[in-house]
């Protein structure tokens, strides 16, 4: 139980920027998830974190104490690893037991804490195997395991599940958040899968480049994201951009035009940058935006059209009863005042729609 | 203070220290020389101590103690290697000692030098002819009647009337001098090879073989079983042959070497001496001079006889009724008065190696006896350097600070990375106390001497002095002075060969090891362990019999290689007669020694390669040869390579193999660049500043390969990154 | 290590075809290798003059005839060497093949045991560490074997001479382990780079210090490639003789590989204990291979289900 802050964190690696100055404030019990592209730099957070790599910049506390002179073993952190990097020569009792070992702990304790992590991980059966012997998901439990019997106040995962299949996956992140309720410890998670994100986060801190882009709650971070890489990344399929323009009252663009919403700011003038979730389109006789139809994603309950127009592909969400084929031609409408207003730039965030009183279902791949 | 208590006080305590005697001896000769010991001790309560050491070490040990003032008081060596001892000055004078009348005259005559006498001579060694006395009632006294005896024992095929080392000059002298030859130019003074009587003899000789009077490529080994087995009847060889004759089986007598009909002159071997040298750096010269003459006279001298077989050199020993009745010492000193002592001059040394070179000529085919003499000329001029004009170090040493100067210039003006050094470098420290004590031991034991090595490789050693002649050696290595690049003794022939020799070898080693590393760590494969602990015996055993034994294996008529492909219908082969075939020979040997330890190598690499790695491939269908090329050969470069590497650069200085099997037969063509330097230094009058400079650039060539090399063990490691 | 699917359904003939090749690769090996016993058997002292390796039973049979009274002839003829290389004793009678065979072990092994943990050291540090000069450092390893050692050892001698060394076993366990270490160092790292750093960071995660890690991690996970370089720099120590031959001066401190040059004179060799000798010395490459063997194949793998 305990909180992390990160100010100004920065990381190089030789003359490559690869951390580029992270604030960031997690707190006790939190379940923290950093999500971002792959090479966006956050393994290398986390190892800051965990102290693997010596930070250049900025500073590292942990429970209000500077962290970033100490080592490892005395930060009150363990790490999961995306490889689980178990000791492939020691059983998985051995493997779970050498922390406690190392710091001399009297031994029926160390027993007392392996029987119950594995418990708790269902690997009482396989105490005595070797790593080698261990299907992919019981490894991952084995390094949890590894972990937990630390009871350490901050736990580190670097993307624990991506090598898992996807019914592994989908079990795998039950039982993570089954851990959570019951540890209650700091959990700092990394991962570019957002699926991941929204189900198991207190909050997400969505990474890009090296920079913190923004950190919230994940509904949050679907409804208002804060610019256009957020609102891209998150949501399936992605976001729909399109250029437009204000005048007056309409937005328009390449060969649409559509009334501006009503609570967007006067201020806001010029070029701008559309962002309109497929969920909030509905193919519609009078809609704003025409084009063929390029392929069709027919997922049983409903679909998603994918819509050349001339402002750009779009992809439209479509209930089961509406029948679309490659090569209609068909239009498209936003639902109510469902659209999102960036700078044209996409690096900040206008205007969100209002929540609407029925959540949509939010769709995303697993 | 110390001194003085050390001084005269202790000096005069009861028992002086004893004194250290070292010799080569075996058997009885070894075990009447500790009787003698034995004896001085008796009789003057000085003890003995005794150290036998192995023939091929005891040259350079006694070079290296000695001056060291660690070596012994006495030491027992042939009479050779006189002049280079005492250019080394290792031995001291004895003619303060020595009764010259207690010596035949010229055992002492090959004992001097400068117009001194060097040491004790204890016995003679010459050649004489055993003969079988079942089989050959009564001695030839000449040629002819040798010949028609010769005719009438040989059967062509498996019977010699006839066997002695027959490519070995020492063994050949007998016949030069016997066909009137002279092995130098009385007017100069310098070795003559190109004359009829070098021609004719070699011509009789080449005819023997060619009627299989006698054995072709005899070794030592081969002689003496073949007297014993009764298949030749008669040898020549010298005293040493006499306990090696199985006398439950074989009756023999020795004779003198015939004389040659042709000429009417006596085949004259050489005559060696053994000798008791004393140490000029004896603490006790007077008792070590006391030993030493002990040793050659009285009673010493007749247990030599007894218990060695050795011919004694001292007079006195003949007239005792022990020796008088003593067949074999009889013959001997019979023989021992027509042989002539073997000059100890340079020039002598001079000899040996051009003499060998027309004499294998001859034998082996490739060469008629009428060249032969030319053939050994040139050598004799190629061998024999002049010795290289004095150098000023004053340009080497100013071009040395200049490199040191710009090395300095280029560190301090290199662009400044812009981290910090303990950024870029975090564990310098930690590296350091890591690196310490193995770098300290390399340095020391490692680095220090091979860069004295270097050095001397600007020097020129003669007569026991270096001389500083700068670049002089290497200008003489890579002119190729007197020989055309496309000869073995040219260094780019010799380079090639190199080359040539660790590609084949080093791709042979890992190819069979990894072959059979592969096929051995299969857990279903039954026996695996047996397997494996057989396959690593070539290893475990010492190379140094194994090699032999695989040159016998290679003998063109005893030799199991030659069986096996007679068996198969194929002709046999005349292994050491042509380049391709002796390094071929070599090569077999080498891979024959070398593949278990790439075999174990691979062993403990392959262990690295995750097996799920293989499980994945299956899946995704990969045929076994795909998963090899795909998987096992980049995992495995990493933990490979060091021993590729590795094993290419002791594989290019590995010359114990070429020097056992092939010894560099045809004339030096299957010679590998250390084994030609080992041959400057070591047989070629000590030219150690001419070998250091052949290794140099042995090391500069490596050097290149390592640069090589370097990309590969980079791209390794980035497997892993 | 899992039986993969195929290697489970390998057919019958595949595995004879395997086995034939290896037994025929064995019957090469060896046959170099009966000549040495027969050499070692035979109970003249002499190499025979025919391309058969199998021991000469008649020459058994006569010896055994010739002495009647031992209890078991035919193999006190056939072991008499064997007899003869152990049962060597100095002038005051103490056992000297004992003794030098004590010397041996002693000075092979220590000298691999410092070797090791010299190298292994170093090599992880060369793996691992970041630090100017590392290339360099490996690089100039390798340059150490370049140089033809027999030029080296008038100077290595003088240096010993001044460390107070010489004549000591002492001396010879550091030239030999100093002399292996590039092999060593080379192969460890080599090792070592093939080791997941991701097993060294979970260990400090774990709470592990450096050392901590090292030893019971990285080292754990290296056997196969501490096996190879122990059986290495053993044999690099066990069969040298020049340098020990060299640097000793006392029959009671001589290793064995200089004992057994002794049966090599300058005119005659006494084949049958050179033979013999040679045999004996390699008992315990083998036993040592034999006892390492299991690490060699060992390793990573280590626990895998048996096939
Ligand atoms: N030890 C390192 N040395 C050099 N570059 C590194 C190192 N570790 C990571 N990087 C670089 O930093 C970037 C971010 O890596 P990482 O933090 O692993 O990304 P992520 O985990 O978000 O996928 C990558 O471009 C990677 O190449
Ligand atoms: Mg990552």
């Amino acid at each position: 139980m305990s909180e992390v802050i990160l100010s100004g964190i920065q990381k190089a690696f030789g003359d490559n920027l690869i951390v580029k100055g992270v604030d960031l404030q997690i707190r006790s019990g939190e379940f923290l998830v950093m999500l971002g592209p792959s090479g966006c730099g956050k393994t290398t957070l986390l190892r800051l974190i965990a102290g693997l790599e010596q930070i250049d910049e900025g500073e590292l506390r942990i429970n209000g104490r500077r962290m970033n002179e100490v080592p490892p073993r005395d930060r009150d952190v363990a790490m999961v690893f995306q490889s689980y990097a178990l000791y492939p020569h020691m059983t998985v009792r051995e493997n779970m037991a050498f922390g406690l070992t190392l710091r001399k702990m009297d031994k029926a304790e160390i027993a007392r804490r392996v029987q119950e992590a594995a418990q708790l991980l269902e690997l009482s059966d396989l105490l005595d195997r070797k790593p080698k012997q261990l299907s992919g998901g019981q490894r991952q439990r084995v390094a949890m395991g590894r972990a937990i019997v630390r009871q350490p106040s901050i736990f580190l995962f670097d993307e624990p599940l991506s090598n898992l299949d996807t019914a592994l996956r989908v079990q795998m992140r039950g039982e993570l958040a089954r851990l959570h309720r019951r540890l209650k410890a700091t959990m700092i998670y990394v991962t570019h899968d957002q699926v991941e994100a929204m189900t198991l986060a207190t909050r997400v801190a969505v990474f890009n480049g090296g920079l913190l882009q923004q950190c919230g709650e994940p509904l949050e971070l679907y409804h208002r994201p804060a610019n256009r890489f957020v609102g891209g990344f998150l949501g399936s399929p992605s976001m729909n951009f399109v250029a437009a323009s204000r005048t007056g009252a309409t937005l328009s663009g390449q060969g649409f035009s559509l009334p501006a919403p009503a609570d967007l700011d006067a201020e806001v003038r010029g070029d701008l940058l559309l962002g309109l979730r497929p969920q909030d389109l509905r193919i519609a006789p009078d809609g704003v935006f025409r084009g063929e139809v390029e392929a069709v994603e027919r997922l049983g309950f409903d679909g998603f059209a994918f819509i050349r127009t001339e402002a750009g592909s779009i992809a439209a969400r479509f209930d089961k009863g509406v029948d679309v084929k490659v090569g209609d031609r068909v239009a498209v409408a936003p639902v109510g005042d469902a659209v999102h207003v960036f700078t044209a730039d996409g690096t900040k965030a206008l205007r969100h729609p209002s929540l609407p009183s029925a959540p949509t279902t939010v769709e995303m791949a697993s | 203070m110390l001194v003085a208590f050390s001084g005269p006080a202790f000096a005069a305590d009861e028992r002086p220290a004893p004194l250290r005697l070292w010799h080569a001896y075996r058997g009885g000769e070894e075990e009447a020389l500790e009787q003698s010991a034995r004896l001085f001790t008796q009789q003057t309560g000085i003890e003995v101590q005794l150290l036998g050491v192995p023939y091929d070490a005891f040259s350079s040990k006694l070079q290296s103690a000695i001056p060291h003032g660690v070596g012994p008081d006495v030491f027992i060596f042939n009479h050779e290697r006189l002049r280079s001892f005492r250019q080394m000055g290792i031995v001291a004078g004895t003619d303060d000692f020595i009764t010259p009348g207690d010596y035949l005259p010229n055992a002492l005559a090959a004992l001097r030098l400068e117009g001194r006498t060097w040491g004790y001579p204890l016995s003679l060694k010459n050649l004489a002819l055993y003969v079988n006395r079942d089989l050959v009632p009564k001695a030839p006294r000449t040629t002819q009647e040798w010949e028609q005896q010769l005719t009438r024992l040989s059967n062509g095929k498996d019977r010699f009337g006839l066997a002695y080392e027959s490519g070995d000059f020492y063994l050949h002298a007998p016949f030069l001098f016997g066909f009137g030859g002279a092995l130098f130019d009385p007017d100069t003074g310098r070795a003559q090879f190109d004359t009829g009587p070098m021609a004719r003899s070699l011509a009789f000789v080449k005819g023997l073989q060619d009627r299989h009077y006698i054995p072709s490529e005899a070794s030592g080994a081969l002689v003496k079983s073949l007297f014993n087995d009764g298949k030749a009847a008669m040898v020549i060889s010298g005293p040493w042959f006499a306990g090696e004759i199985d006398t439950m089986r074989i009756r023999y007598a020795v004779a003198p070497l015939p004389v040659v009909s042709e000429t009417g002159l006596p085949m004259r071997p050489f005559l060696g001496v053994e000798a008791a040298y004393v140490s000029p750096n004896s603490k006790q010269p007077e008792q070590a001079q006391a030993l030493a003459r002990f040793l050659s006279v009285g009673d010493a001298a007749l247990l030599r006889v007894k218990l060695g077989r050795q011919i004694p050199a001292n007079v006195a020993a003949y007239e005792t009724e022990q020796v008088r009745g003593d067949p074999l010492v009889a013959s001997f000193r019979e023989t021992a008065q027509h042989a002539m002592p073997m000059p100890n001059t340079l020039e002598m040394s001079r000899v040996w190696e051009p003499m060998k070179l027309a004499l294998r000529g001859v034998l082996q085919g490739g060469v008629s006896p009428g060249e032969a003499g030319l053939l050994a000329e040139r050598r004799y001029r190629a061998l024999n350097r002049e010795r290289p004009p004095d150098a000023s170090p004053w340009p080497w040493i100013a071009g040395g600070v200049l490199l040191v100067v710009g090395a300095v210039v280029w560190a301090v003006r290199r662009p400044r990375p812009k981290q910090s050094f303990q950024k870029r470098y975090p564990d310098t420290v930690r590296a350091l106390a890591y690196l310490a004590p193995a770098a300290a031991g390399i340095l020391v034991l490692v680095v220090v001497p091979l860069a004295i090595g270097i050095g001397l490789s600007v020097f020129h050693y003669e007569g026991g002095q270096y001389t500083f002649v700068g670049s002089a050696n290497f200008v003489d290595i890579v002119a190729s002075r007197g020989y055309r690049i496309t000869e073995p003794l040219s260094f780019y022939f010799t380079l090639a060969v190199t080359v040539l020799w660790a590609t084949v070898n080093v791709s042979l080693h890992v190819s069979i090891g990894l072959a059979l590393a592969l096929l051995l760590k299969d857990p279903l494969l039954r026996f695996r362990g047996v397997y494996r602990v057989l396959l690593i015996v070539p290893w475990a055993v010492p190379n140094y019999i194994t090699a032999m034994m695989w040159k016998g294996m290679f003998h063109r008529q005893f030799g199991a290689v030659n069986a096996l492909l007679d068996a198969l219908g194929i002709e046999p082969v005349s292994w050491f007669t042509h380049w391709s075939t002796a390094f071929a020979a070599n090569v077999a040997t080498n891979t024959w020694l070398g593949f278990p330890f790439m075999m174990v190598v691979a062993l403990g690499a392959l262990q690295s390669i995750p097996h799920d790695l293989y499980e994945a491939a299956e899946v995704d269908g990969a045929s076994k040869w795909t998963q090899f090329r795909r998987i096992t050969l980049p995992l495995l470069r990493p933990a490979l390579l060091p021993a590729v590497i590795l094993g290419t650069v002791w594989t290019f200085n590995m010359f114990n193999v070429i020097y056992i099997v092939s010894g560099g037969e045809p004339g030096g063509a299957t010679d590998i660049l250390v084994s030609d330097a080992y041959r400057w230094a070591f047989e070629r009058n000590q030219q150690y500043g001419f070998a250091a400079a052949y290794s140099v650039l042995i090391f500069l060539v490596l050097l290149g390969y390592s640069a090589f090399t370097r990309r590969l063990t980079r791209a390794s490691e980035e497997v892993y990154a | 290590m899992s039986a993969t699917a195929s290697t489970r359904t390998r057919p019958l003939w595949r595995t004879l075809a395997i086995h034939l090749a290896l037994i025929v690769t064995c019957l090469v090996t060896l046959y170099p290798v009966l000549w040495v016993v027969k050499l070692a058997v035979s109970p003249a002292e002499q190499m025979s003059a025919s391309a058969n390796p199998l021991p000469d039973l008649q020459a058994i049979d006569a010896c055994a005839a010739a002495s009647p009274h031992s209890a078991w002839p035919r193999l006190s003829c056939a072991l008499r060497h064997f007899a003869e290389v152990t049962t060597t004793t100095t002038s005051q009678g103490t056992w000297l093949f004992g003794r030098q065979l004590l010397n041996s072990l002693v000075v092979s092994t220590v000298s691999t045991l410092i070797g090791l943990v010299l190298a292994v050291t170093a090599a992880y540090a060369l793996s691992r560490f970041r630090f100017p000069g590392k290339q360099l450092g490996m690089q100039s390893l390798l340059v150490t074997q370049m140089f033809p050692g027999t030029l080296m050892l008038v100077s290595l001698y003088a240096i010993l001479e001044r460390l107070r060394l010489l004549d000591t076993l002492t001396g010879l366990v550091l030239v030999y382990a100093t002399t292996s270490l590039p092999f060593c160092v080379w192969m460890l790292k080599g090792y070592f780079d093939t080791i997941p750093r991701e097993l060294e960071e979970a260990a400090t995660m774990d709470g592990a210090s450096s050392l901590q890690t090292f030893v019971r991690v990285v080292l754990p996970l290296a056997r196969p490639a501490l096996a190879v370089t122990a059986l290495f720099s053993f044999l690099n120590a066990w069969n040298e003789y020049i340098l020990a031959a060299t640097l000793l001066n006392d029959e009671a401190s001589f290793t064995l590989p200089v004992a057994l040059k002794r049966y090599m004179g300058e005119y005659t060799v006494e084949w049958g204990k050179f033979g013999a000798g040679a045999l004996i010395v390699s008992v315990p490459v083998m036993a040592l291979f034999f006892a390492l063997q299991k690490h060699l194949v060992g390793g990573l793998t280590a626990g895998g289900v048996k096939g």
